[in-house]
């Protein structure tokens, strides 16, 4: 495979779930639809164990298109994915608010 | 309509018992995901931002009752409840379960419809003038053709591996309605005396993307016992020739470009001479037994003018405005066919909930002879209504909230999923539609607008049909931030043109007020009787760069 360029740290590991397709974020106890449950890697050795993670061929069992996000934490320390169209992502569509994880009132802390 | 026989279903089922297997071992790891992308790409599956999603194939826009029930019954039980028609003439589900994916497709199969050649680099399915057989200009029913096209691709064993993607529309009439300028193929029924009546003209290398190009004639007359010979030679020089080593260089009009289109006509017509057509091409009884699924229902023989339409639009002046903006001339001077707009203002271009499929289900049932068909322009319509019957059609609709009197105008934009959905997008389409669509929403204003076709796209890959937008919206992004450019000139029609950049991409917000300037612009200009398109056509594009100027500001002041 070709080498990914690392997102700028912190950083993320995200992908969508294999059987239902929803995103998930990965963390401490394995994969989770919470983002404040993701994993947040502070330094090389952290994003280092998070491509690991995501090149593992136990994770293609769980999870399609894994990938590395760079993200921000905000004053609370709560994570702000960094590229708009992982923030929707975060969220469920903009035009529809009844459904993604918005819809379970998840994520409030986001905005597109 | 148009039944499978036993060697579709047979085909169909086969496929699904397959696809189940094939997904039961992406589950338990002994396919990778690099093998079973490919797998569930030649099913309809996609995997977008937020979930799966599964494109179902109407081919050439065509469903009857049956169909648009079971599809409300997989939206509410499979997915979110709604369904999203797409610019292919298509539906799309945003939110299936890969796990329930092969259940979804016995439902689908059990009303004859399956996901087979909507995505993958194969003939695609097949897409035709939404009005076949109801338009009053027309020529021949486009979709004796289609199907024949449709039987002939289906899992075609040479084509099943195509450099790229293969998109083929059938039109049938003198208004080109199924933009054949912008397909891999495009065939246009024509009518020549003197060369033994119905034939077509072959159109070939149109395509939208990043390098967009309009189709170039390549045999201006094919006799109709020769279509799949001659379509066959012209896939198979593409398959021969087509760059397999740039995906972006990869669809035929690419290679046209490059070799030019006398070469490519050289090669196709080389091919054509050699090939044994009798292997090929179906028998006039096999075209006949096609068209007899075809033939047109049995209209009323009832008066040109429908004095109870008359009355009730004197009664009622939103009807008045849905019939005369929503109603199409029918070949059958006492029948109209009814353009039902899925863009209420503010709303989701192309979006129907299952509760609406049902409504339109019974409508079709019940007035058009079972027929919907579904337009590239992401609306339904009712093909065969009798003017008598319209006013309670529309009351119905109006219940629906489906009777949105916009068929054509300001308001009535087509739209990509764009990355509210889309793993592909660079931009936002739908919020930028509904800003619009709010924008306009005085139906005095859209109506002294008249016709315009606002046409966005959320990326490069173009599935808004910006780049043959009277007005093309591009979504882009510029250092983080989605950016719109704005083209303008482009022609969906048969006088099918590529929109011009007017000038550099603006933000999301000002987007309202430049389009807004832009048709003040035309307003101005106008001659009489022109729509946009003409004025464009007249005056170019240049008068409409001082659109963009500070748009910012304006969007200010205006707030």
């Amino acid at each position: 495979m070709a080498a990914i360029k690392p997102p700028p740290l912190p950083a993320i590991l995200h992908a969508n779930a294999l059987r239902g397709g929803e995103v998930v974020y990965f963390g401490a106890s394995g994969w989770t639809t919470q983002l404040d449950e993701a994993l947040v890697a502070r330094d090389a050795a952290t994003l280092a164990r998070l491509e690991t993670v995501r090149d593992a061929r136990a994770t293609e069992r769980e999870v399609v298109d894994p990938a590395l996000v760079g993200v921000a934490l905000d004053r609370e320390g709560r994570i702000i994915p960094g590229h708009y169209r992982e923030r929707i992502r975060a969220l469920g569509p903009t035009v529809r608010a009844d459904l993604g994880p918005q819809a379970e009132g998840k994520h409030r802390h986001v905005s597109v | 309509m148009y039944r499978y026989d036993e060697f579709d279903e047979a085909i169909v089922r086969d496929r699904i018992a397959q696809f189940r297997a094939q997904v039961a071992r992406r589950l338990d790891g002994s396919l990778s995901e690099e093998e079973f992308v490919l797998i569930r790409q030649m099913n309809g599956l996609y995997l977008q931002l937020h979930a799966y999603m599964l494109r179902v194939a109407i081919p050439y826009g065509t469903l009857n009752s049956r169909q648009a029930r079971q599809l409300a019954l997989i939206a509410e039980r499979y997915d979110r409840g709604y369904g999203h028609f797409t610019t292919r003439q298509n539906i799309q589900f945003n939110w299936p379960r890969l796990i329930d994916v092969p259940e979804i497709l016995e439902l689908l199969a059990d009303v004859q419809m399956h996901c087979i050649q909507t995505s993958g680099n194969c003939i695609r399915n097949v897409t035709a003038d939404h009005l076949a057989g109801a338009a009053a200009d027309e020529i021949e029913d486009p979709r004796p053709t289609a199907e024949l096209i449709r039987q002939w691709s289906t899992l075609h064993p040479e084509f099943s591996y195509l450099p790229r993607k293969f998109k083929i529309a059938v039109s049938g009439a003198v208004q080109d309605r199924a933009v054949l300028a912008i397909h891999d193929i495009g065939v246009q029924i024509v009518y020549d005396e003197d060369r033994g009546g119905i034939g077509y003209r072959i159109s070939v290398g149109g395509g939208m993307g990043r390098t967009p190009m309009l189709a170039k004639v390549i045999r201006d007359f094919l006799p109709k016992e020769e279509l799949l010979s001659y379509l066959e030679a012209i896939l198979r020089a593409y398959n021969l020739a087509g760059r397999r080593d740039n995906k972006h260089k990869a669809r035929i009009k690419i290679l046209i470009h490059e070799i030019g289109i006398d070469a490519f006509r050289e090669r196709v017509e080389r091919i054509f001479a050699r090939l044994d057509r009798s292997a090929i091409e179906v028998d006039a009884a096999e075209r006949a037994r096609i068209a007899a699924y075809f033939a047109p229902p049995p209209f009323a023989d009832l008066p040109a003018a429908s004095a109870v339409l008359e009355e009730a639009r004197r009664r009622d002046s939103a009807l008045d405005a849905f019939a005369r903006t929503n109603i199409i001339r029918h070949r059958h001077p006492a029948y109209a066919a009814l353009t039902v707009s899925t863009k209420p203002i503010g709303g989701v271009p192309g979006d129907v909930t299952a509760a609406q499929l049902r409504v339109l289900a019974d409508l079709a049932e019940t007035y058009s002879f079972d027929e919907l068909r579904i337009a590239h322009t992401q609306n339904v319509v009712l093909p065969h209504v009798r003017l008598d019957d319209v006013p309670a059609v529309w009351a119905r609709l109006v219940e629906a909230g489906l009777a949105t009197a916009n068929a054509g105008l300001v308001t009535d934009i087509i739209a990509c999923p764009g990355m509210d959905y889309c793993k592909l997008a660079t931009a936002r389409s739908i919020p930028i539609a509904q800003a619009i669509s709010e924008r306009f929403a005085d139906p005095a204003r859209a109506a002294e607008i008249g016709p315009v076709g606002i046409k966005i796209s959320g990326c490069i890959n173009a599935c808004g049909h910006h780049h043959v937008g009277n007005i093309g919206i591009l979504g882009l992004e510029r250092q983080g931030i989605e950016n719109y450019q704005i083209t303008i000139g482009g022609d969906a029609t048969e006088l099918a043109a590529l929109g011009e950049r007017i000038g550099p991409g603006v933000d999301a917000e000002a987007v309202p007020e430049v389009i807004e300037r832009i048709l003040a612009t035309y307003l101005a200009e106008r001659a009489p009787g022109e729509t946009f398109a003409d004025t464009v056509r007249r005056i170019g594009i240049e008068p409409f760069r001082p659109a963009l100027a500070a748009p910012k500001e304006a969007v200010r002041e205006a707030a």
